[in-house]
């Protein structure tokens, strides 16, 4: 027998009726990780955590850190690394007795702490006590590893090691937590170098409650859960659940659970605590450590690669990926789900974390990574939480600021990147990994922001109109340093007291948010930061000494007179996401107390910004800075909303008719069920753009979607007035050079059962494939159609600095862009001819 | 709208006829209704829509004949000596809203009922506008459906809900502001799993227009909501609609999967007041085979899974919990609310009133013999809306005696007291012959 063989044969036979259904459903929760080069403190993740309650509902919250600090524990560095740290949580403090006397028998405990707690869960408002945690630094007997050894026939000792504390937690839990309903003891943790804590409450409350805030770790993981459940009064269903040396927390919802735990039954591995995500690592330790795959099999097994994605795959790998699907495809979760995964690797001294997203990209995911003297690498389900956790990082750590390199989504089951990345964390080295180990970077020859001194010999910005001022400080940028460049916008907006001065500058510094452009040997990431900080003190000045056509509003302050010309700065810090007081209800307030013009500062996830209008709200003005949430614009009917940065999922649903501008990508089903309007995005779009749009809805979308672009269109004929997306394929590079993606769209899913509208692709080396298309056909591009989108592309030209010119590259249109329409078309023309007579 | 011509007219005199003399004749017409709405059961219809009062010549107006469902179950009546008078009074408003918690209006509805959602394209807009004419009458409410809110509603929109469904055809901040209520339709009873469905052929001009698409191609919804795979964006997806319009009760509507419990709470939690569990019975006839009445749970019995769960969560009495799919009769109705329902939704039994016989073949345009599952302009004239809502209004007043006499056998005094009173109903096992006959 192989050592898989042998360990699965070394686990005791159940035969007791399997369960077949969750103890609960479970809702798709928040879920936030992070891997740094350089230890991290929990207060972080918490500022990450709290940013996102509303994905949890108090019912749940957990964390998971790897990579800790020995001085929290008491310990030495040498025993945190080669101990087991075994955290047990007492539900009922009089089992601790019985429980040590069972570790004693397995385990030699080298030290031993009852972790520090608040006084009093109460002032956090749980509503059932959190378990008392005591945690213990243990080895395994040697008699009891050579028994076990001998019993089953392994040779390796840290294998065999590993399986007898894996085995031991199994029959605790079974003990003192399964048996007859009695709940009083669990383990939360078993590996080496990582700590699970969980409790009724949200993820955060566990930071407060088990005094985590200074805790320094290489990798977190934090969790608010969303059970569907009234009265829960242990935090057995919390996640992160256990692995061996790792911790999982997951977004999402199993159809198969019943089909998993008879997969992993067959295999000796019985879930105790019924909920999905710990069959998700149940599986996951299954193949890392007794099948002993390499991660990347481990995450195909997990989330297989099909469909054209599969075949686009080279010849070695289909082979082993079909042969791992053959196996393991009746274990893989079914359904939408998005893991994060905190890894500790004792023997290697590594840590990682791990995100995988589901083949159908289902749960929203964001990654995000920034790379400077020192590194660090975030996931969440969403972006704003990821800026909170940078933000607080920065506050301390000047190695750190505020704005990641980059951000991206996860292509679920794809050829290009997996849908999964990996953060490892070695000895103080720091790497970013797709699924298929490739290395990702971010501007790594750029001059990180470290402290820099202040500039004595202070210029003014030239008095230019502001497009003028803009192109001249795109020309002078790549001379400065990051002292010059802070010197400079200081005195763009520093003078700036009158309406004429401060829309001068305001539009100066937008410009300089919105585009892509050279930064010579600074971080755009970088630069980007010190454009924020200048317009947050140019709009801290509109607050102190506002001006006709500059009104400020922010939380508890006066509402001023309105005045539909001037521009009102309403400053979303402390306005809640959502209800009565949210951000979203306060400008619809406004708007009807006579407001036209807004400009959103400091937004931090406020979801349905825009929304509540109402129709006709056409002359409505909304810019939005910071990281605004979702649902924006969702309804908009007549307003115009330009975001100068990301944004995130349900975008502009049902938008009716009026304009978005998003100088950046946008998240999951942008637009869906759109009836019209105008929506212009310069990056990317997730996955489901469109989707079932119908009327005329008019996008460019200048990067590429993930998939199911345009499912179910139904809107109209683009060349009578109906609906039509451009993609257009491109990217701005880090030296902020335009230039074309290897295809313009990846997925295997374009069009798919539309039968209205079109799209316009730019593909000039014709990567486009008539398989990608379901119910969508090629067409030429006719005189009319380019008539039709190119005052589009125009437009997109004045917002975002894409010259046709380039899109062109001097071609012919109809060698550039391709139409994709209906195919089922041309057999409906006749019957829509007579239709257009009756109507 | 069409003129009638005089030959429209002369058709719809003789249907209406029909209408009135078929139930009176000694022998029923061949090939009438089926096992679960009997052929009894929709002449018995007609004639509460023509009195008001159910048929007093004999003919079943309570149960079917299909062996399962609300045909099993029977009342356990008081011996007549412990009746309430007839002239005590009897309660029978409900709620709408029974959340402590927002600023939604507490809206009641006079009777345990309202209309079920059914689209422009699915039904003519003469049917809606019958049906919401009949919702103001009886200050209860009728619902558009997954087709775009017809303006020809507007004057009735303190009863008209705004359906929000997975295609969100016709869906705009103005529809939503419009209603009272928005519903949000996750699943149907009539094939959960499946989105909507209208086939191309009842696609017309005007159908297409109101939901912006494309006239003759046929219209599939998605399933489920794009934006909508976990509770905590279905809490999302109802904050979305409650920024737009933070007055309106929501409605959430499921079929009944076998985990309808925790979907039921996981409502509550989302923010909704009503949960609307739709079970397998009802739609009309335009839905797969495959999908109609083969999947989910039979209504029967996730009523009082839900109900309680719900008690046991402690949160019964924040969710207005309403049944439908297949509610025929007063005694569904009333079996439902005994189940643990607070009200129940009607639908099909509203197209009984105005003449539907079951003949199952609503997904073709011109289809429908009666010209209520028609958009077709001139079938679509046989329904006159002011007769339509005469004839729901009279339905409904039937409905409501009746519920008072059961209450009154029951000695209850109010409808809500019957809810979840599943000890004063029966278990009546079906007797003889495959069709349910002696």
């Amino acid at each position: 027998m192989g050592l898989p063989e042998s360990l699965i044969a070394s686990r005791p036979l159940l035969r007791e009726a399997l369960p077949t259904r969750k103890g609960e459903a479970e809702g798709g929760c928040g879920v936030i990780g992070l891997a740094a080069s350089v230890p991290v403190a929990g207060r972080h993740l918490l500022q990450a955590l709290v940013q996102m309650k509303n994905r949890g509902n108090g019912k749940g919250g957990g964390i998971a850190a790897a990579g800790l600090d020995p001085t929290f524990f008491g310990v030495s560095q040498e025993l945190l690394e080669q101990d087991y740290l075994l955290a047990i949580a007492y539900l009922d403090g009089t089992a601790q007795a019985e429980v040590e006397g069972s570790l004693e028998t397995t385990f030699l405990l080298e030290h031993a702490l009852s972790l520090p707690t608040l006084p009093d869960p109460r002032v956090l408002g749980l509503e059932a006590p959190p378990p008392a945690v005591r945690c213990y630094f243990a080895r395994v007997r040697p008699e009891v590893r050579a028994r076990f050894m001998q019993a089953h026939g392994i040779t390796e000792e840290a294998a065999a090691e590993d399986e007898v504390v894996y085995q031991h937690s199994y029959r605790l839990n079974r003990a003192f937590y399964a048996s007859e309903g009695e709940k009083r003891a669990f383990v939360f943790s078993h590996g080496k170098n990582l700590l699970i804590l969980k409790l009724v409450g949200y993820g955060d409350d566990v930071v407060r409650y088990y005094r985590l805030e200074d805790l320094r770790a290489q990798v977190w993981i934090g969790h608010h859960r969303y059970p569907t459940k009234g009265k829960v009064w242990h935090p057995g269903g919390a996640h992160p659940f256990l692995g061996m040396h790792e911790a999982l927390v997951h977004n999402g919802d199993f159809a198969n659970y019943a089909s998993m735990v008879s997969y992993l039954a067959q295999r000796r591995i019985y879930p105790l605590f019924l909920t999905d995500t710990e069959v998700a690592v149940l599986l996951f330790d299954l193949y890392h450590r007794v099948y002993g795959y390499p991660l990347e099999y481990v995450i195909e097994a997990l989330a297989p690669t099909t469909e054209r994605d599969f075949t686009l795959l080279p010849p070695q790998k289909r082979r082993i990926y079909r042969m791992l699907q053959a196996v393991h495809l009746h274990g893989s979760p079914d359904g939408p789900w998005f893991f994060l995964i905190a890894q500790s690797l004792p023997r290697e001294r590594t840590f990682r974390l791990i995100g995988i997203t589901d083949t159908s990209m289902l749960r929203p995911q964001v990654f995000a990574l920034q790379q400077g003297v020192a590194g660090i690498g975030l996931a969440a389900s969403e972006k704003q939480a990821i800026d909170a956790a940078l933000e607080s990082l920065a506050q301390e750590d000047r190695r750190f600021w505020p704005h990641a390199d980059r951000y991206w989504n996860a292509r679920g089951g794809s050829h290009t990147d997996g849908g999964a990345f990996i953060f490892t964390v070695e000895r103080g080295s720091f790497l970013c990994t797709d699924k298929f180990g490739r290395p990702i970077q971010a501007d790594p020859l750029k001059q990180p922001p470290l402290p820099w001194p202040p500039v004595v010999r202070r210029a003014r910005p030239p008095e230019l109109p502001p497009a003028e001022l803009y192109a001249w400080f795109v020309r002078k940028l790549p001379e400065w340093g990051y002292g010059d460049l802070e010197a400079l916008l200081d005195e763009l907006v520093r003078g700036a007291t009158c309406d004429q001065e401060r829309q001068w500058a305001l539009q100066t510094l937008t410009l300089l948010l919105d585009r892509r452009y050279p930064t010579g040997g600074l971080k755009p990431s970088a630069v980007r930061w010190l454009l924020e900080q200048t317009l947050s003190r140019f709009l801290e000045h509109i607050r102190q000494a506002p001006s006709p056509g500059y009104r400020w509003l922010g939380q508890g302050a006066p509402v001023p007179e309105p005045e539909p010309e001037a521009t009102l700065v309403l400053d979303a810090r402390g306005y809640p996401s959502e209800g009565a007081d949210s951000l979203a209800r306060t400008l619809v307030e406004l708007y009807r107390r006579g407001f036209r013009r807004f400009l959103l500062a400091h937004t931090r996830g406020q979801r349905f910004v825009g929304c509540g209008l109402g129709a006709a709200s056409h002359g409505v003005h909304i810019d939005v800075y910071g990281s605004v949430g979702d649902y924006l614009g969702s309804g908009l009917d007549g307003a115009e909303i330009t975001v100068h940065a990301s944004g995130q999922d349900q975008l502009a649903q049902i938008l009716k008719d009026g304009r978005l501008v998003v100088h950046g990508d946008v998240g999951q089903t942008f637009m869906y069920a759109a009836k019209g309007g105008e929506a212009y995005i310069l990056g990317n779009a997730a996955g489901r753009p469109l989707i079932n749009a119908v009327g005329s809805p008019r996008v460019v979308i200048n990067g590429t979607a993930l998939d199911y672009l345009a499912e179910s269109f139904m809107a109209g004929d683009p060349l009578q007035g109906g609906g039509f997306v451009i993609l257009n394929g491109v990217y701005f590079d880090e030296d902020g050079s335009l230039r074309d993606l290897d295809t313009p769209y990846p997925g295997g899913n374009l069009f798919s059962l539309a039968s209205g509208g079109a799209l316009y692709v730019r593909d000039p080396h014709r990567r486009l494939s008539e398989e990608q298309l379901n119910g969508g056909e090629f067409a030429p591009l006719g005189r009319a159609d380019w008539e039709l989108i190119r005052p589009y592309l125009e437009h997109n030209e004045r917002l975002f600095g894409i010259p046709l010119s380039r899109l062109l590259d001097g071609r012919e249109p109809g060698e550039v862009y391709r139409k994709v329409q209906p195919a089922g078309h041309q057999a409906l023309l006749p019957e829509e001819a007579w239709v257009r007579k009756e109507a | 709208m069409p003129e009638r011509s005089e030959s429209v007219a002369k058709h719809i005199e003789a249907l209406h006829r029909g209408f009135d003399l078929w139930p009176t004749l000694p022998f029923h017409p061949p090939a009438l209704g089926d096992a679960r709405w009997t052929e009894e059961l929709i002449l018995s219809t007609w004639v509460q829509a023509q009195t008001g009062r159910p048929p007093a010549s004999g003919l079943e107006y309570r149960v079917g004949r299909s062996r399962g469902g609300f045909d099993c179950l029977e009342f356990s009546f008081l011996p007549e000596d412990r009746w309430l008078a007839e002239e005590a009074p009897i309660d029978t408003s409900i709620p709408l809203n029974r959340r402590s918690d927002g600023p939604q209006p507490r809206i009641e509805i006079p009777v345990p009922w309202y209309g079920a959602g059914m689209s422009f394209g699915s039904i003519s807009e003469q049917v809606m506008l019958a049906r919401a004419k009949a919702a103001q009458r009886w200050r209860t409410f009728t619902c558009t459906g997954e087709g775009g809110y017809p303006e020809s509603l507007l004057p009735y929109k303190e009863h008209v809900i705004t359906q929000v469904a997975t295609g969100m055809f016709g869906v705009r901040e103005e529809t939503i502001l419009w209603a009272p209520i928005v519903e949000f339709k996750y699943a149907q009873g009539a094939k959960p799993g499946l989105g909507g469905h209208l086939l191309g052929d009842k696609v017309t001009a005007a159908v297409a227009r109101m939901r912006e698409s494309l006239p003759w191609v046929s219209l599939f919804s998605p399933f489920p909501f794009h934006s909508v795979y976990s509770v905590e964006d279905h809490k999302k997806h109802l904050d979305w609609i409650r920024a737009i319009h933070p007055q309106a009760l929501l409605s959430v509507k499921v079929s009944t999967p076998n985990d309808v419990d925790m979907v039921a709470v996981g409502s509550y939690y989302a923010g909704a007041h009503i949960l609307h569990l739709d079970g397998g019975y009802g739609g009309t006839g335009a839905a797969p085979e495959i999908a109609k009445k083969n999947i989910a749970m039979p209504i029967e019995l996730a009523i009082p899974k839900v109900h309680r769960f719900l008690e046991h969560e402690g949160i019964r009495d924040e969710l207005v919990l309403m049944a439908s799919g297949g509610i025929r009769t007063a005694y569904d109705l009333a079996k439902a609310i005994a189940l643990g329902a607070d009200g129940v939704v009607l639908g099909t039994a509203e197209l009984v009133a105005l003449g539907c016989t079951r003949c199952g073949n609503c997904e073709r345009g011109r289809g429908c013999p009666f010209g209520l599952t028609t958009t077709d302009p001139e079938l679509s004239l046989l329904v006159d809306p002011e007769w339509g809502a005469e004839r729901i209004g009279k339905l409904y007043a039937s409905f409501e005696f009746e519920l008072r006499e059961i209450l009154r056998r029951l000695g209850l005094s109010s409808v809500r007291a019957l809810r979840g009173r599943t000890d004063l109903l029966r278990y009546r096992r079906a007797e003889g012959g495959p069709d349910g006959t002696a």
